[in-house]
């Protein structure tokens, strides 16, 4: 499997939209070239549930997931480093990292996180 | 364009079916729907069939085939439709549009799914492997967690309280206990799962803030239909269905990408083209099957959809308006939340439900009285394929 080193939206090069994740063509303008960007720092986070019936490949009791909105109207699912949902609240600011977010193949694959910061 | 009739429905009961293989629980439904259209020893011209996890589940593909010959139907045209949860209706879809175009007369749409083929952490990531790939899937996402993270911004955005939800899943369960086709028949105790000291013991929060009781089930279920040409619905001498309007529209693959996924755009999309055709409004419509997967999700469909304006489709719920007798009776059959939801027999159930009404055959305890238009949503991925139908009653 493709190891993805960082967390990569797709900006249309004709209209300037934003993309995430990656689609052959621009949603407003359909234009086919992209320019790779790589969001990074904090986000605000918009929603978040904890999953306690996780998928096979999961070995933990319950899963905590969010969506957050980075600079640049990019949005994004991630996992949130958190005890419990009480520690959130929709609106707040998360510092987002790209780390192991499950083991697959005997290999960890990366993916977003979000720390909360208040 | 001819107008469609549906002159066969039928269903096996959904639950825990350990005892058939889902090439039984097809046949079966199917035979109940050829034997209701009064086709007898007749074929038919083509067979669609609805069916999500043959291959992950069952290591079994092409299933249509396989069921034309169970059938004795060839040498009937035949697919196996995959379209998630949405199945369902669009093996509806392509029998409507076959015979619609003339090229055929008649056709048996039938789905069906056997979920329980495996334990429920592989069911989960059966069901979670339509979400994307990259975007979702490896985060661990599934279903129920897409739902948490809607209901959490429908919640803020409208008001829609734990109680609304509760509203749901007591009146789903309530019809579903009346029902004998349904996976759930024990109506809720409102103390044991919601106000007692049990309440977090028999209704654990599994994806935050739904609750057990707001999801589905894992269900094995078949339900099928028989389509045909007006014509030949008129020499039945009963009273028929016809497909008065049909829409389907897509939306993003991801919730994220979603401008605000509280939207549900391709709900409201299918729905207005399939008023449009119908030449109705939502305020005609007198029984209505919607995509009840989340509790949560009724709400916001009755709203989308056009019953109830937005943010007021939770007290609609608890104030009774949507329930049998009410303003507009959803989910009498007990939804996918009490009737069950095998994937890709559900399009096909919630049609055959509305039939049911349609022709007037349920007892008084479940029939909406004197209904003459019903309408279904059904859904699939989060929200990104979804299909309605509205039918309509055809005296004989
Ligand atoms: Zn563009």
């Amino acid at each position: 499997m493709k190891t993805v080193s960082a967390f990569i939206a797709y900006q249309c090069k004709r209209c300037g939209r934003m993309h995430y994740p990656f689609h052959d063509r621009c949603m407003d303008c359909k234009g086919r070239e992209f320019e790779e960007v790589k969001p990074q720092g904090n986000a605000k986070l918009l929603t978040y549930t904890a999953i306690f019936s996780l998928p096979c490949g999961f070995d933990q009791r319950f899963l905590i997931l969010g969506v957050a909105e980075f600079e640049g109207n990019v949005k994004a699912l991630g996992q949130v480093k958190a005890d419990s949902v009480d520690q959130l609240k929709v609106g707040m600011i998360v510092k987002s990292s790209w780390e192991p977010i499950r083991f697959q193949s005997g290999e960890d694959v990366y993916g977003l996180k979000f720390e909360p910061l208040e | 364009m001819r107008d469609v009739a549906i002159i066969g429905a039928g269903m096996i009961p959904f639950g825990r079916r350990d005892e058939d293989t889902l090439m039984d629980m097809l046949a079966c439904a199917s035979l109940n729907a050829l034997d209701d259209a009064g086709l007898g020893d007749q074929l038919v011209d083509a067979v669609y069939v609805a069916n999500v996890g043959g291959g992950m589940l069952q290591r079994q593909t092409a299933i249509a085939s396989s069921l034309a010959d169970r059938l004795s139907l060839l040498p009937a045209a035949a697919e196996t439709i995959e379209n998630g949860p949405a199945s369902g209706a669009s093996a509806v879809k392509n029998g409507l549009l076959a015979i619609a175009s003339g090229y055929y007369d008649t056709a048996l749409v039938v789905g069906g799914e056997k979920m329980h083929e495996v334990d429920s952490h592989h069911a989960t990531d059966f069901v979670s492997a339509m979400t994307h790939p990259q975007a979702e899937y490896l985060y661990g996402i599934t279903m129920p967690g897409l739902g948490g993270l809607f209901a959490r911004l429908y919640m803020e955005k409208y008001g829609v309280t734990r109680e609304h939800l509760h509203a749901v899943t007591l009146k789903n369960h309530a019809m579903g206990a009346l029902n004998p086709y349904a996976n759930f028949k024990k109506p809720l105790n409102d103390k044991d799962i919601f106000d007692g000291p049990q309440a977090l013991v028999n209704n654990p929060i599994l994806a935050d803030p739904l609750r057990l009781y707001d999801l589905c089930p894992i269900s094995d279920g078949a339900a099928a239909l028989v389509l045909s040409t007006v014509d030949i619905a008129k020499k039945s001498g009963r009273p028929y269905v016809v497909i008065a309007g049909f829409g389907q529209a897509t939306d993003t693959h991801t919730l994220a990408e979603r401008a605000d996924p509280t939207e549900l755009k391709a709900v409201s999309l299918s729905a207005r083209k399939a008023f449009a055709m119908a030449n109705l409004k939502p305020s005609d419509i007198h029984v209505a099957e919607l995509h009840d997967a989340f509790t949560i999700l009724e709400i916001a469909e009755s709203e989308r959809i056009g019953f109830f304006n937005e943010g007021e489709g939770g007290d609609a719920v608890s104030s009774g308006k949507t329930r049998l007798g009410g303003q507009i009776p959803i989910n009498v059959s007990g939804g996918l939340k009490a009737r069950g939801h095998p994937m890709g027999a559900t399009g096909v159930a919630q049609i055959v439900d509305i039939v049911w009404q349609l022709r007037h055959e349920l007892p008084e305890n479940r029939q909406v009285k004197n209904a003459e238009i019903g309408l279904t949503i059904n859904f699939g991925g989060f929200a990104n394929n979804v299909l309605c139908f509205i039918l309509r009653r055809v005296e004989a």
